[in-house]
């Protein structure tokens, strides 16, 4: 299993690798330092809340309204911030705590309900969005406190371009990297990580080895709106302007990015470096198109391609695997309990 | 416990059904007055509630039972409701901007049938209506967008256009229009690629400026529709400390665009205010019912001078923003 994984992932880098060679045939302005910096800055926002989506993945479930929720986040904590004033880490906490809050209620509903996730999530993200217009009447919020000006322009690492132009790594991308090794950390070292995966494997089995399913789920939940919350204030950081309709639309792009990375929709499956490779994968395809000078009309369809084929030909390869070492058994008694999961 | 959370249940789902319809009544003005109802496309977006202070400086103004009313998400079955309920209520005029052109058209023929004047607002070619109204002259909008960009790169260079999306009528057909005036007027500009479907994503036009910069760093000027572009492509210029070197124009949010204007990031914004839309559809409307002709009428006053071709007037009423007069505009 896993050096099945591992294989995925330096299948996903190996694909980069090859596109990273071709773009920079075409234009050698790809490969450098400062490219690679305004990537990962842009990418940052989509990147935090992929972490939240691979947990939940991993869980076997899957969350569409985290861009409700961060949009609610972002928005309710500049307004606090702007009526109250604060700082950045208040701003943050703010954020943390809305999230949290949202998640937690999509878990709780999920678990006590037993809806599938995606209906629920499809209606709280409604709810919460509908919500959000109704209170807000669609009203942007242009003017951001001057801490979240100055906040946005930190580097921790400064570099200069010949011109004597500063550049170099932001402090969202160091945010980003902080949060994906605490989860990584997470997954792989606590129990409760392990219980994530054991959950997303078979919910059943992992109930009857004494993991409560339940606190899981809401962990899980909670924890993607937290990360929502987080990319919400990020997105405030690199946008400098608040609106309630800008990240709503942006959940599929994510949700696509996590499962090239090797989640599987079926839960159970996935890492944080897979992930990571994964959002980088789209940025550097979307990046490279207008590099490469591709017209604008085919970037959709060479996106589209660039995920077939990667979803594809590993997934396929991991097909020709399984049939080579086991066999399917119908089970005879009656299906009480579910066909084992993955 | 479980009763009372469902019904707690009911009654947060009954609030949430009736609030939108309370929402949409609107207010009542003083009645003996004729009554003119402008639907707009969708309650509750900056844009729409600029245009219902026109409304309200109609009813001011005008002598009008004036109100604004719409749906609460861009839906044309709610607007042909609103309209079958308008009809029944008997109003002297109805002012709409169409979600669904065709999906209107059975309304409008009862509408008229009983008197009821219609007037349309941003759909040109609308069947069924009695007049449309058009706040800007499309050609002469995109002509003075390039003559912006000229004004800010001077008029050889390479340049890219954004878009909000590539099935946006009105931003493609700037855009065509800009181009052919450009070959003949300023052959000397050199369009480096396609337009790139940007420019309702603030952080993805901030992006593709960064790319566009890195891949032609040549680039001298940016034409951006959709109010979201030129705000990030002045951005992406800041950061790479090139305010300034690059003139960025475009359709932009007046509120939105003050800082980068102020800060030199953003050469210039071409945009109309919705707010003389909502005007000059009521100042029409009692016009109209007054029995004016709209072959005879010259201007809107207050708004601009009017051009009528058939039963679409145009009244020029396109606006430079600039960093001047950013901070005039009150949206």
């Amino acid at each position: 299993m896993k050096r099945l994984l591992a294989r995925h992932e330096t299948y996903i880098f190996g694909i980069i690798v090859v596109f990273s060679i071709i773009i920079t045939a075409i234009n050698p302005n790809f490969l450098t330092l400062e490219n690679a910096f305004d990537i990962l800055k842009s990418n940052a926002f989509t990147g935090i809340m992929a972490i939240g989506v691979l947990f939940v993945l991993i869980s076997g479930g899957i969350d569409i309204s985290f861009a409700a929720t961060a949009t609610i986040a972002e928005y309710l904590t500049v307004l606090i911030c702007l009526r109250v004033g604060g700082s950045m880490l208040f701003a943050f906490f703010s954020a943390l705590v809305i999230g949290i809050i949202l998640g937690a209620v999509n878990g709780y509903l999920i678990d006590r309900f037993a809806v599938p996730p995606i209906i629920t999530t499809i209606a709280t993200m409604n709810l919460y969005y509908g919500l959000l217009i109704v209170f807000s009447k669609g009203r942007w919020i242009y003017a951001l406190p001057q801490y979240f000006r100055t906040f946005a322009d930190i580097r921790v690492i400064t570099l200069y371009t010949a011109e004597g132009l500063p550049y170099g790594l932001s402090i969202v991308t160091a945010l980003w990297f902080v949060l994906m090794v605490l989860s990584a950390g997470l997954l792989f070292y606590t129990r409760l990580g392990r219980s994530i995966y054991a959950v997303g494997g078979d919910a059943i089995s992992a109930k009857r080895v004494g993991v409560s399913v339940k606190m899981v789920r809401i962990f899980v939940y909670a924890f993607m709106g937290a990360m929502a919350s987080v990319a919400g204030i990020v997105q405030a950081l690199l946008v400098q302007a608040v609106a309630p309709n800008s990240i709503v639309g942006k959940e599929l792009n994510v949700i696509a990015a996590v499962v090239l990375g090797g989640a599987s929709l079926a839960g159970g499956v996935g890492t944080v470096s897979g992930m990571f490779l994964g959002v980088m994968l789209l940025a550097i395809v979307q990046n490279g198109m207008t590099l490469m000078r591709v017209p604008a009309v085919w970037y959709d369809v060479f996106v589209g391609l660039v995920i077939l084929f990667s979803v594809g030909s590993s997934s396929w390869k991991v097909k020709k695997e399984k049939v080579g070492t086991f066999i399917d058994i119908e089970p005879l008694s009656p299906p009480m309990v579910q066909e084992g999961g993955r | 416990m479980n009763r009372r959370t469902k019904a707690a249940v009911l009654l947060m789902l009954i609030a949430l059904i009736a609030a939108p319809m309370v929402f949409a009544q609107g207010q009542k003005a003083p009645a003996g007055s004729p009554e003119v109802v402008t639907v707009v496309k969708i309650t509750g977006i900056p844009w729409f509630n600029r245009l219902e202070e026109g409304v309200k400086q109609a009813q001011r103004e005008l002598g009008l039972n004036a109100y604004q009313i719409g749906p609460a998400d861009a839906d044309p079955a709610q607007q042909v409701k609103m309209v079958e309920d308008l009809i029944s209520k008997k109003v002297a005029a109805i002012c709409i901007t169409p979600n669904d052109a065709t999906a209107l058209e059975p309304v409008f023929k009862k509408a008229r049938e009983q008197g009821i004047l219609i007037l349309t607002h941003e759909s040109p070619d609308q069947a069924g209506k009695d007049v449309d109204i058009e706040l800007i002259d499309n050609v002469a909008f995109a002509r003075r967008t390039w003559d912006m960009l000229v004004e800010g790169m001077g008029p050889t260079g390479k340049y890219a256009i954004f878009v909000g999306s590539l099935t946006v009528p009105l931003h493609n057909l700037w855009a065509d229009e800009g181009i052919k005036y450009a070959k003949e007027k300023y052959p000397g500009l050199e369009l480096v690629t396609t337009r790139i479907p940007c420019g309702e994503d603030q952080e993805l036009s901030k992006q593709k400026t960064l790319e566009l910069l890195k891949t032609y760093p040549d680039l001298k000027g940016i034409v951006g529709f959709g109010s979201l572009g030129p705000p990030g492509a002045a951005q992406a210029l800041k950061e790479k400390g090139l305010a300034g070197k690059v003139a960025v124009v475009g359709t932009v949010i007046p509120g939105h665009a003050a800082p980068y204007l102020k800060d030199g990031s953003m050469t210039k914004g071409i945009l109309w205010d919705p707010k003389d839309a909502g005007y000059a559809l009521n100042w029409v409307a009692k016009y109209m019912l007054e029995g004016g002709k709209i072959k005879d009428l010259k201007e809107v006053p207050g708004i601009g001078s009017v051009a009528v071709e058939g039963d679409i007037i145009m009244v020029n009423a396109m606006v430079d923003i600039t960093k001047e007069n950013v901070d005039s505009f009150g949206f």
